[in-house]
């Protein structure tokens, strides 16, 4: 939920490396941010910042991937761009396992770097957007009472409202007022359209009926 | 002419030959007094003999009289000879004594003439005729003795006395010789003087008639003092045969020595010289005879060479030239050997010689030049394997500065591509190129140093830098591994002689084992490396690690050639670190502590005379 630009942090203990790839990334209209070792990035970052990470694998104490694996922990959606020194096989695919966006070996082109910049950023913008959709979503979820959140569940699971009417012991018309309803607070069209929306607030169908 | 004539006049030639042969024998060796008193002796002696003759056959008591006055002039010259002789032959007596001897026989001498007949009579009234056996008839002077007799007899006494002192010193001094002097020349003496002496005053107290006979006990004394000085020319031909032989088995000896050998006299001329000497310097021997040894040596040194030969002799000992200095002798045709030359003093009357033995060292500096050439091949190999496991690290080292150029430059050109530069950005851009850049050429300079097989050059340097460019080069492994790596430098580190490259691989192997011996054991990794002064001199640096330590039975083995504890290892690394360390004369070796093992190795300091 913010507005920024997005920001690039650089993590790596070699300063000119940091400052070389800083400058590379301003040169190109990028604001960018950059930190001396793992533990500096992980007190000072702002957890709802929208870019992505360029990480140095190895770094004394704190390295690339134990990072990496704080920020999952965190929960974070910033993406992972490794840059190492000599690309040995077992981390890189270590790093991608994890959800590294790119695993590049220095010294490494800009254009190449600043186009997984961009890609990563891509994803990190796309991923916020994924995200705000869901809590609209679930916004409109919440607006549902305990009746309807009931008939949407079963609605999911494909029951007729004659059957849903039969499960919840009322009548087949009480069933579709409520469904009226559903359909109209959930902003859904079609049937399609609600169960797509279920879906991504991650709502599950009520389970079949027994007999 | 009866026996006892014939019996005299054999006594004194024979004296007089004794005589005359020491005669001949002083004047060969001036300093040699007891040559010269003992022919003061025989000659007077000699000619008391007459003089006794005559006084036998006195025919009137007043010719008797006269006689024995003038024979008394003879007596005191054998009386002075004898004291002379035992004090100087001798080197014994006490000096007051034989003065007091010799003074009180020239005042009896003194008195001989103007009291009485003579010192032994007053006056001679009667001459008794002695009938002896075989029909000589001797002549026996009677008359009243003269009382100044008793200061000759109390001549002979202190006589005796110095006599018996001399003879006991010289005894006690010991040996055979002294042994033999003490009891031929003493004995005799203090035998005849006494009987000749007693023998006198009896007659002359008139106790006995008889005639007067010295001569035999003078005679013996003579023999005894002969037979003596006899002995002493005898063994000093011995010694001279003696002489020649040891200088014959010494010239065979020098011939027969392996190495050239040179005898040098205090003028630093060369007296003697062997065929080895001849064959090594490529000059015959008499070109090198009586020739300054300096000829021998190359043009450069032959200045200092002639204070340092003093400065020898101020202080003759046996021992090697040179003092650990690599010494270069030169030929005839100019050319210049590499020698090993010891040297030995011979204290002789005419000076100090030295005696010089000379090897070339040519071949064996030509096999120690090829053992060194292979031990360092194998270094180098050693090295470059060892870089061949660490490239990845390396690879590493290298690229960061290839990253920070690479990036900053198109950094840079998209600045430029721009409407409004910042020229200021731009600058500190290529400063931070510029930088990475001597950062890269840093890597490489020390790669190609390790890697390039190079001559070994002992040069002075710092230990502390030493350790800075291994823990660079290891530091990407090291955080691959996830080791702590430490340094902890003394501040009064003296500057070691080394070869940088070769101390540097030595100290690489040593924290790539410590890595490696603390691979999958619990615990914090950590390689300490401690450079400090050695307890001797020099320099002792430690790597210490965590890995739980060596077997005990282990710490020696490891550095035996094929023996590992590694899964890959070749069992090389070390052995080859340990000919490094021994090659720069210092030990490396292994200790277990607490946590881990620790290798030592130390470097000796640089000489200051280099």
């Amino acid at each position: 939920m913010t507005s920024s630009a997005p920001t690039v942090f650089v993590v790596d203990d070699d300063p000119s490396v940091r400052r070389g790839v800083e400058r590379l990334l301003r040169s190109a209209g990028l604001a960018a941010e950059a930190f001396a070792s793992a533990r500096d990035f992980l007190e000072r970052y702002d957890c709802d910042a929208v870019g992505c990470v360029i990480l140095d694998l190895a770094m004394p104490g704190f390295d690339g991937l134990q990072m990496q694996q704080v920020l999952a922990d965190r929960g974070s959606a910033l993406p992972i761009i490794f840059l190492t020194g000599h690309g040995d096989i077992p981390s890189s695919v270590r790093a991608m396992k994890r959800g590294a966006v790119d695993f590049l070996t220095k010294p490494v082109n800009g254009d190449d770097l600043l186009a997984a910049v961009r890609n990563a950023i891509g994803r990190c913008e796309a991923l916020y957007r994924e995200r705000e959709e869901i809590a609209g979503i679930r916004r409109r979820v919440a607006t549902l009472t305990p009746r309807e959140r009931e008939v949407l569940a079963h609605v999911l699971s494909g029951k007729l409202n004659k059957q849903i009417a039969a499960d919840l012991g009322t009548i087949e018309h009480t069933i579709k007022v409520h469904r009226a309803r559903v359909m109209q607070k959930m902003q859904a069209r079609t049937l399609a359209a609600l169960v797509r929306l279920a879906q991504r607030a991650g709502i599950e169908p009520a389970p079949p009926t027994e007999g | 002419m009866n026996w006892v004539q014939i019996a005299w006049i054999m006594m004194s030639a024979a004296s007089l030959t004794l005589g005359v042969i020491h005669l001949f024998a002083w004047f060969k060796q001036r300093s040699q007094y007891a040559h010269l008193l003992f022919f003061a002796l025989a000659v007077s002696a000699a000619a008391f003999g007459v003089f006794e003759i005559e006084m036998m056959h006195a025919q009137s008591s007043v010719g008797y009289a006269a006689a024995l006055r003038w024979a008394h002039v003879l007596l005191a010259m054998v009386v002075l000879s004898i004291v002379w002789f035992v004090h100087f032959y001798f080197d014994a007596g006490r000096l007051w004594l034989a003065y007091m001897v010799s003074g009180v026989r020239l005042l009896a001498l003194g008195l001989n003439f103007v009291t009485g007949v003579n010192i032994n009579f007053h006056e001679v009234s009667a001459l008794d005729q002695v009938l002896l056996w075989g029909g000589a008839v001797l002549s026996g002077p009677v008359g009243v003795a003269n009382p100044w007799a008793i200061v000759p007899q109390i001549g002979n006494v202190l006589l005796v006395a110095f006599v018996v002192d001399a003879s006991v010193t010289l005894w006690q001094r010991g040996g055979p010789v002294a042994h033999r002097r003490a009891a031929v020349v003493g004995g005799s003496l203090v035998v005849c003087i006494t009987a000749v002496a007693g023998f006198a005053a009896l007659i002359t107290s008139g106790l006995v008639h008889a005639p007067t006979i010295v001569m035999p006990g003078v005679f013996i004394v003579v023999l005894a003092m002969g037979y003596e000085l006899g002995w002493d020319m005898i063994a000093a031909a011995q010694l001279a045969v003696q002489l020649r032989t040891s200088e014959q088995r010494f010239r065979a000896v020098v011939q027969a020595v392996p190495s050239a050998i040179l005898l040098v006299d205090d003028r630093g001329m060369i007296t003697l010289a062997n065929a080895q000497a001849e064959t090594a310097f490529g000059y015959r021997r008499e070109e090198l005879i009586a020739k300054p040894v300096e000829m021998l040596i190359p043009e450069r040194f032959r200045v200092p060479h002639v204070g340092l030969r003093s400065a020898y002799a101020e202080d003759a000992q046996a021992r090697a030239m040179g003092a650990g200095r690599e010494l270069l002798a030169c030929r005839k045709d100019g050319g210049e050997i590499p020698v090993e030359v010891a040297l030995s003093p011979m204290p002789a009357e005419e000076g100090l010689f030295v005696l010089v033995s000379v090897v070339d060292v040519t071949e064996r500096r030509n096999v120690e030049r090829a053992t060194a050439r292979q031990r360092d091949e194998v270094a180098h190999l050693s090295r470059v394997a060892m870089l061949g496991e660490l490239s990845g690290s390396l690879a590493h080292e290298l690229n960061q500065p290839l990253m920070g150029i690479l990036s900053n430059a198109q950094a840079a050109q998209r600045f430029l591509a721009a409407d409004d530069v910042n020229l200021d950005e731009v600058r500190e851009i290529l400063d931070d190129i510029v930088a990475d850049d001597r950062r890269a050429g840093e890597v490489i300079r020390r790669l190609r140093a390790l890697l390039k097989r190079g001559e070994v050059q002992h040069a002075p340097l710092d230990i502390g830098n030493v350790v800075d460019d291994v823990l660079r080069l290891t530091r990407n492994d090291l955080m691959n591994r996830d080791v702590a790596a430490s340094a902890e430098l003394a501040p009064d580190l003296p500057t070691v002689l080394g070869d940088r490259i070769q101390l540097q691989q030595v100290l690489l192997n040593l924290v790539i084992n410590a890595c490696e011996a603390m691979a999958g054991v619990p615990g914090t990794p950590l390689v300490h490396i401690r450079a400090r002064c050695a307890d001797g001199a020099g320099v002792e640096v430690s790597v210490s690690d965590r890995g739980g330590g060596i077997p005990p039975g282990d710490l020696e083995r490891i550095f035996e050639p094929f023996v590992t504890t590694k899964e890959h290892g070749t069992g090389l690394g070390l052995s080859i670190c340990r000919t490094i360390i021994a090659a720069h004369g210092g030990r490396l070796w292994a200790e277990n502590d607490g946590a881990g093992a620790t290798f030592r190795f130390t470097v000796p300091p640089r000489l200051h005379a280099e």
